[in-house]
């Protein structure tokens, strides 16, 4: 008996020690990385440092084939580098080293980095970013950043010499730097034999420059497997394998060590906060769900006090509490969330009053039918909207429909009132340009959804007018303007940004950053690489 | 009825008025509950408590309030889709039994063919498709539900047409609807009523099941909903909440089914026993 737990002891203490190893290992690795950043030969470690996250199918990650939502874009971002990336603090150089803009606001010159090579060995030249440009001009991707409402304004691209090349616009932009930065640089010697880019499926379509290759994809399991790409020009991937597997509950599959990070919702935290094993981090409020009214299918939305009505007969702060569970801030009628850089806090508020609503809404009794995904959220909001509705005289029948279906019918405007989810809040305030003045939707991007059927010549003024603006103090200013403009107006109701919670194991990976306007880890290359000391 | 009612065992009278009492339950819900069953009314996720006997859900709902009506639904759906399958199943059988042939022939091997369909993932495919609702549900659960009741009339009938006295009523120049009318349907009544009562435990968990999967009418609060809320609920495993959120419709469910499988059982033996008796 006495030998039995003597060699059980022994396993243990054995097992501890490898425990221990391996944490130190891990730590020492993606702790102090930046001093010997360049030192540091990765093929030396024993094993492979692989971090496993949730899955689900989200398209095959070329520039085309993604579907429309975040977790798409960004796994295809991994692939693909662009000339700039978003780090913490802001845009910094990626693809291009340097860049010089014009006094006119019109030209712009980007030195591109000498040593970057694709994932099939050829060089990159300042020829694939002006193919890249062309390319994604003549044929849209699902994000598409160059168009502003659906029109290229790119005028000129010159190359000068191999690695640098000149944009000329027809009209200065303030936002065409992001814009361009954003924009995917594709291999010309693989994309310019391609006739239908949406049709392009083999593994030639994910050749890209970025830090990692795509090795494995099933669209059944929805599982990808990355692996790092050993000659990325930058900052060396820390993680060597990046895979998204299949899980049924994130958090059940967090505790069995099958995935390294997980949301965590708020009634759970207890349970992992002052645990030294466990890291809690919040997102920032940058994704949000909002109320989009269609003016087209009902006249009836034309009328701003019907508008307003709704906007105080719905109570935000009971959506939070019971929906979002307290993980969350209320909508600003100004749509740019708390946050954003260039929130304006003094925007009209409507507060939740019912009397309020029904003096607005003159006893007249309507009804309208709301469409939402069927995601828990999304229900239970829609009921909690009903609800308060009835009470002002409002009758809602709730149409609720799959994801991709709600996302289609908002495309194509064929909804009376829908909700929708999705982040990008913390995007450049050029938004609400796509958000509110265009009357069409030219992006596949749940962002750029605008609103049907509703012009307002002042909100088109001052959205042209910052489009433009190339002081960015003068820009803000507009921007500030804008909000209370269109808080008061309340085209459609921002209901609320969440800030849900995040919790990783940080002895075995905690490199994850957020990008300065985005508010998921997972979602940043950079979380993925080595840290570089300038940004 | 009265003789039904006496010839039951123990177990069969019990079954008969817990029935009773969740009818009652569902007929009566807006007396029976004092909170409403679709407004908050109170904080969410309470626990069961004085004026919340089995808590709220996650809204505030009055979680007794939702399953005083969800046993509403339930029996709705349970009943409407048997009488539905039943009676189209029995007509089907009978017409069938009786007209033998090609006809027989062609409606029992699309019987055959229905019974091999594997029902639960077709109840799926066919919900999503034509969109959740009641009305829905309860068709689609009555057309993957018929083959039992028809197959067991057709059986009946079979033997039934043998008979003497169905031979002399024919020779009198009797036709089917007459036959059907005065012989055939009082002489499979009694099996029909089995079958139908089978059929309401089994339509009862199909729109559980469906609505529990989320391919319900998201807006009612069936059972088979307040469970799939309930464990759409991220992390309830991890909280108190399943004690009564999960719990009360989960009993809710097993109580209703069980004492249907026991009336089904019960009803039956008291058929078979009197056809040992009568032939």
């Amino acid at each position: 008996m006495d030998q039995i737990v003597f060699k059980f002891k022994i396993t243990v203490l054995i097992a501890n020690a490898f425990l221990v190893l391996a944490v130190f290992s891990h730590v020492g690795l993606a702790g102090d990385s930046s001093v010997k950043t360049e030192t540091e030969s990765r093929p030396a470690r024993a094993n492979p440092l692989i971090i496993s996250l949730e899955g689900g199918d989200i398209g095959y990650p070329t520039p085309y084939n993604h579907y429309p939502r975040g977790p798409g874009l960004y796994k295809m971002c991994l692939i693909f580098d662009s000339l700039l990336e978003r780090s913490e603090k802001g845009h910094v150089p990626w693809l291009a080293e340097k860049w010089k803009i014009s006094g006119d606001g019109k030209t712009f010159t980007f030195k591109l980095r000498k040593n970057v090579k694709w994932h099939d060995g050829n060089m990159l030249t300042s020829d694939d970013v002006k193919f890249s440009f062309q390319y994604l001009e003549k044929n849209p991707p699902v994000f598409d950043d160059l168009s502003i409402d659906g029109k290229s304004i790119i005028e000129k691209i010159d190359i000068i010499d191999t690695h640098t090349i000149r944009i000329r616009i027809s009209r200065p932009s303030a936002t065409f730097l992001n814009k361009a930065g954003r924009t995917r640089i594709i291999p010309k010697h693989i994309w310019e034999k391609v006739e239908d880019p949406k049709k392009f499926n083999d593994p030639r379509a994910v050749i890209g420059c970025g830090p990692y290759m795509l090795k494995a994809y099933n669209k059944e399991q929805g599982s990808y497997q990355f692996v790092a790409f050993r000659d990325y020009w930058g900052q060396k991937p820390l993680v060597d394998i990046l895979q998204f597997v299949p899980v049924s509950d994130p958090i059940l599959a967090f505790h069995a060590g099958e995935i390294d990070l997980a949301e965590v919702a708020p009634d759970l935290l207890s349970r992992f906060v002052g645990n030294p094993e466990f890291k809690i981090i919040q997102n920032p409020a940058f994704w949000g769900y909002r109320l989009i009214f269609n003016l087209d299918k009902r006249q009836e939305f034309k009328d701003k006090n019907l508008r307003q009505a709704f906007a105080h007969a719905i109570d935000k702060d009971e959506l939070i509490e019971k929906v979002a569970r307290g993980a969350a801030v209320p909508g600003s009628g100004g749509y740019l969330p708390p946050d954003h850089i260039w929130y304006n806090k003094d925007v009209k508020e409507y507060n939740f009053d019912i009397n309020k609503a029904k003096a607005l809404l003159r006893n007249r009794t309507l009804s309208f039918s709301l469409t939402i995904a069927n995601t828990r959220d999304e229900i239970r909001i829609a009921e909690l909207i009903k609800m308060s509705l009835a009470k002002a005289g409002v009758e809602i029948t709730i149409k609720s429909v799959d994801m991709k279906t709600r996302d289609a019918a908002v495309k194509k405007g064929n909804y009376e009132i829908a909700v929708n989810g999705h982040g990008g809040f913390g995007n450049d305030p050029d938004m609400l340009r796509t958000v509110y003045s265009s009357t069409r939707t030219f992006d596949h991007s749940p962002i750029s959804d605008s609103i049907p059927g509703y012009i307002n010549p002042q909100i088109n003024g001052l959205c042209e007018k910052q489009s433009i603006e190339m002081n960015e103090m003068k820009r803000k200013q507009i921007i500030f303007e804008l909000q209370e403009v269109i808080a008061e107006e309340i085209p459609q109701i921002p209901l609320y940004y969440t800030r849900k919670y995040v919790v990783y194991r940080p002895s075995k990976y905690d490199g994850w950053k957020y990008m300065f306007d985005h508010h998921e880890v997972t979602h940043n290359k950079l979380s993925y690489l080595t840290k570089n000391e300038g940004f | 009825m009265l003789k039904f009612y006496r010839s039951l065992t123990a177990s069969g009278k019990i079954a008969i008025a817990v029935i009773v009492a969740i009818s009652a339950l569902g007929i009566f819900s807006e007396w029976i509950s004092v909170h409403p069953y679709n407004l908050p009314s109170g904080k969410a996720l309470q626990p069961p408590g004085a004026s919340h006997w089995l808590g709220t859900d996650d809204l505030g709902i009055d979680l007794w309030a939702q399953i005083c009506h969800g046993a509403r639904l339930s029996l709705l759906v349970g009943i409407c889709t048997a009488i539905l399958a039943g009676i189209g199943g029995c007509l089907t059988g009978m017409f069938s039994g009786y007209k033998g042939g090609l006809t027989d022939r062609i409606i029992m091997r699309i019987t055959d063919v229905m019974i091999i369909l594997p029902d639960l993932p077709m109840m799926i495919v066919l919900g999503a498709f034509f969109g959740p609702s009641l009305m829905n549900i309860i068709i689609v659960l009555a057309f993957f539900s018929w083959t039992a009741p028809a197959r067991i009339t057709r059986a009946k009938i079979l033997s039934m047409k043998q008979e003497n006295y169905i031979d002399a009523a024919r020779s009198y120049g009797a036709g089917f609807f007459h036959l059907a009318l005065k012989h055939f349907l009082p002489g499979m009544l009694p099996i029909a009523v089995v079958s139908i009562i089978r059929l309401t435990g089994r339509a009862i968990v199909a729109e559980a099941s469906l609505s529990f999967l989320g391919l319900g009418d998201p807006t009612s609060k069936s059972w088979g909903l307040i469970l799939n809320h309930a464990i759409n609920f991220r992390g309830i495993y991890f909280t108190d909440f399943w004690k009564w959120w999960i719990t009360a419709p989960l009993v809710a469910i097993i109580i209703l089914v069980s004492t249907i499988a026991v009336l089904a059982r019960e009803s039956e033996k008291i058929v078979s026993s009197k056809q040992l008796m009568t032939s």
